[in-house]
């Protein structure tokens, strides 16, 4: 403690600032969460556990909402480090115009992905759309798809989505590791006769493990908080089959049920911290470990 | 010691500096609205430089109420900025700008009293207009609609006669020897027939969120037919939707149609916006339309007369009665406007009488409007269509309390009814929850 350059009083003006916008307003949605605050009256009333009950309790499809939202993130964690590392191993060295092939990988992260939306649900349309019209025209029909309104269909769809507009980033993150990689200790491999897997899982992920830790955390924090690209692409449809927690909270909070919406904030900041204890100390793991 | 004093002046001065900071905003929450861009500062003479914005779903502001108003700007100055949402969005949208205080200023809204009060909250959204001199020659049915406790909340410009009906090929009727429907069996042998003959018997553009339930709830007068009492029961909480035989029937008919495939491969994906096409083109054999769409036809497609398109209720549950919706949707001004008065001077503008006439002269979607003494375009297909079906009814969202307000969720509903997820019962039960949370919040005297 004595150590420390500098005396602990010069964070408390940021320390007050963040308790007065971030603290108070998490610890009073907290407070609302128990309460049935709407917009039809003034009048708020605590309710206990009412709000949490009915979430839990499964009948009014709030437990898909979690079980979509886990699913997203899931998936799109997975798909993109997957596929981001892959990308980043093609075109890190060894290919003509690696260059542009990674602006193009990284163009759709730089569009809005309301615009991303928008664009995907035209492609997507299932009378109209590129992706379908393409398919028959080479004679895949059978492939084509409604995309967007099939119960199997939709939720994949939009993970697609998310992942064809998100894998750019990841793999920048990515190269920028395998850049960072001593080309010696492929040299060395190669001589004691290691293949290509064997490079990989000796080398390569082990060296770039920070980078993994650090797209995951983006990734996750990313999946937990989806909402643009369900509101855009099916807003929830059909029926509720790919309503996530945000797209829940937004609908709770414009039909004026404010009580609900912020009970449904408290889950996923639950389920954030969790998640966010978890990951941080696996980060500070890696780091001793250096 | 002397550590401590800093560290309390810094947080003294940091906490006075940030309640400063609201206190500022709190005093200015009120009168300013973020949504009006306020232009330039009032210029002299009698034209303002003032902009109105007005928000609506889809489809609710006619071609013709826009080039109103332009006229409305060079007479007065005063600029209407349209700000039009998709319908699948739109409530969200605009109740999240109410409950948020940065409301347009003038917003369009459905009718009826549990609509306004719940979902709008107009005592304190919205601008009484009891005292405007429109409000005289308005439909009084149209005006009930848009009352609460004795006061006037919205003006409605709405061809209100003229319901959401099936909208059919006549030529292709006659082809295949088709009759008009008066059961739900009938009906559902025309459009096998219809299907049979490679045409796809019916356009719902399911995609739009509202459009499908109208099937659900306008053959309303036909339930309260064949179960007696049913609406005031309802209103009473005598009866809830669950227990009606008839309203499952009616949703068991829908589905039957959705998985004998008459709304085609696409319906969940197809808009309304594109009905006039999908008719006109003839691939598509039926739809439920309003009765403008015929002249819009006609308009577009050569091979089409006003006559080539004919019309009949709803005939789910066996309907034969024709259901009237007063209301519609319907313009209010925002309470937190800078601007009540321009707005109120845009609807006295509106509801002149030439301009009324205008709007419904320049505008194919309108046959009639909601005002005394105006000449109506009501063709010979229409007029058939009140004649042939002289019983007449209001449908349930108009008369049964808490439907209106969560016509959306009940859409939704219906879509996973349709998808298979759920089935037709659990759609009322869900309704008659949410009329439940409802009636709650209101503090029902009939729920308690």
């Amino acid at each position: 403690m004595n150590r420390a350059i500098y005396p602990f009083y010069f964070g408390i003006a940021t320390l007050v600032v963040y308790s007065i916008f971030f603290v108070v307003p998490g610890l009073m949605g907290i407070y609302y969460s128990f309460t049935d605050w709407n917009s039809y009256s003034d009048e708020i009333r605590f309710i206990g556990f009412d709000n949490l009950a009915k979430i839990f309790s499964g009948e009014a499809k709030y437990l898909s909402y979690i079980e979509n939202t886990l699913v997203f993130t899931v998936s799109t964690v997975v798909l993109k480090t997957a596929l981001g590392l892959l990308f980043a191993i093609m075109l890190n060295d060894g290919i003509r115009a690696k260059g542009l092939h990674r602006v193009m990988l990284f163009m759709p992260s730089i569009v809005p992905m309301l615009v991303v939306g928008l664009i995907f649900k035209s492609i997507l349309n299932p009378a109209s759309g590129l992706l379908n019209e393409s398919l028959r025209a080479i004679g895949l029909d059978f492939m084509a798809q409604k995309w967007l309104t099939d119960l199997n269909w939709a939720f994949k769809s939009i993970i697609a989505v998310d992942i064809w507009k998100g894998v750019g980033y990841i793999m920048i993150i990515l190269l920028a590791g395998l850049q960072s990689i001593d080309k010696t200790y492929y040299e060395a491999a190669a001589i004691d006769g290691a293949n290509f897997w064997q490079k990989l899982t000796r080398i390569t992920i082990p060296l770039i493990v920070p980078a993994l830790v650090v797209t995951t955390v983006l990734n996750l924090l990313h999946g937990l908080k989806v909402f643009e690209a369900v509101y855009v692409l099916t807003n929830g449809g059909p029926g509720y089959a790919t309503d996530v927690m945000y797209t829940a909270i937004f609908k709770e909070f414009s039909t004026g049920n404010y009580g609900m919406g912020t009970a449904l904030s408290s889950v996923l900041f639950v389920v954030m911290t969790v998640l966010g204890y978890f990951v941080v100390r696996l980060m500070s793991r890696e780091g001793d470990e250096r | 010691m002397k550590k401590w004093t800093m560290t309390l002046l810094s947080v003294f001065v940091a906490m006075t500096a940030v309640l400063a900071g609201c206190g500022g905003n709190n005093d200015k929450g009120g009168s300013a609205s973020p949504s009006a861009s306020s232009g330039a500062s009032e210029q002299g003479g009698s034209k303002k430089n003032v902009t109105l914005t007005y928000m609506a779903s889809q489809g609710w502001i006619k071609d013709s109420e826009m080039e109103l108003a332009k006229k409305f700007e060079e007479e007065t100055g005063i600029k209407i900025d349209f700000q039009i949402v998709p319908s699948d969005q739109y409530f969200n949208v605009l109740k999240t700008k109410l409950n948020a205080g940065e409301g347009p200023d003038i917003f369009g809204g459905q009718s009826g009293y549990s609509e306004i009060t719940m979902n709008y909250n107009v005592e304190k959204n919205a601008v009484d207009l009891s005292d405007q001199e429109w409000v005289k020659r308005e439909d009084p049915l149209s005006i009930e609609q848009l009352t609460a406790n004795g006061k006037v909340y919205a003006l409605t410009i709405w061809d209100t006669y003229s319901s959401f009906v099936v909208g059919y090929n006549k030529k292709l009727f006659n082809e295949l020897g088709l009759e008009i429907p008066k059961t739900y069996e009938e009906f559902k042998n025309a459009a096998l027939k219809i299907q049979q003959s490679g045409v796809t018997p019916i356009y719902e553009p399911i995609a739009d969120g509202w459009h499908h339930v109208l099937w659900f709830s306008e053959p309303g007068p036909n339930y309260d037919k064949l179960e007696p009492n049913l609406y005031d029961d309802l209103n009473e909480n005598k009866k809830k939707f669950v227990d009606s035989q008839v309203m499952l029937d009616s949703l068991t008919q829908l589905k039957e149609m959705y998985d004998l495939d008459f709304f085609g491969d696409n319906t969940l994906s197809d808009t309304g916006s594109d009905t006039v096409a999908k008719l006109g083109s003839g691939e598509f054999g039926m739809s439920l339309v309003a009765q403008s769409v015929a002249t819009e036809i006609a308009e577009e497609y050569e091979e089409f007369e006003i006559e080539d398109i004919g019309f009949f209720p709803i005939p789910l549950t066996d309907n034969q009665i024709y259901y009237i919706n007063p209301g519609g949707p319907s313009k209010f001004i925002y309470s937190g406007s800078k601007y009540i008065e321009e707005a109120k001077q845009y609807f006295n503008f509106l509801t002149k009488q030439e301009n009324l006439q205008f709007m419904l002269d320049n505008d194919p979607t309108i046959s009639n409007l909601n005002f005394p003494d105006l000449k109506n375009k009501y063709t010979a297909e229409q007029q058939k269509l009140f004649d042939s079906y002289p019983e007449r009814g209001t449908d349930i969202q108009n008369y049964v309390n808490y439907v209106n307000p969560q016509w959306m969720d009940i859409g939704k509903d219906i879509v996973a009814m349709l998808s298979g997820v759920i089935q037709p019962i659990d759609v009322l039960r869900s309704i008659d929850q949410r009329r439940a949370e409802m009636a709650k919040v209101a503090q029902d005297p009939n729920w308690k």
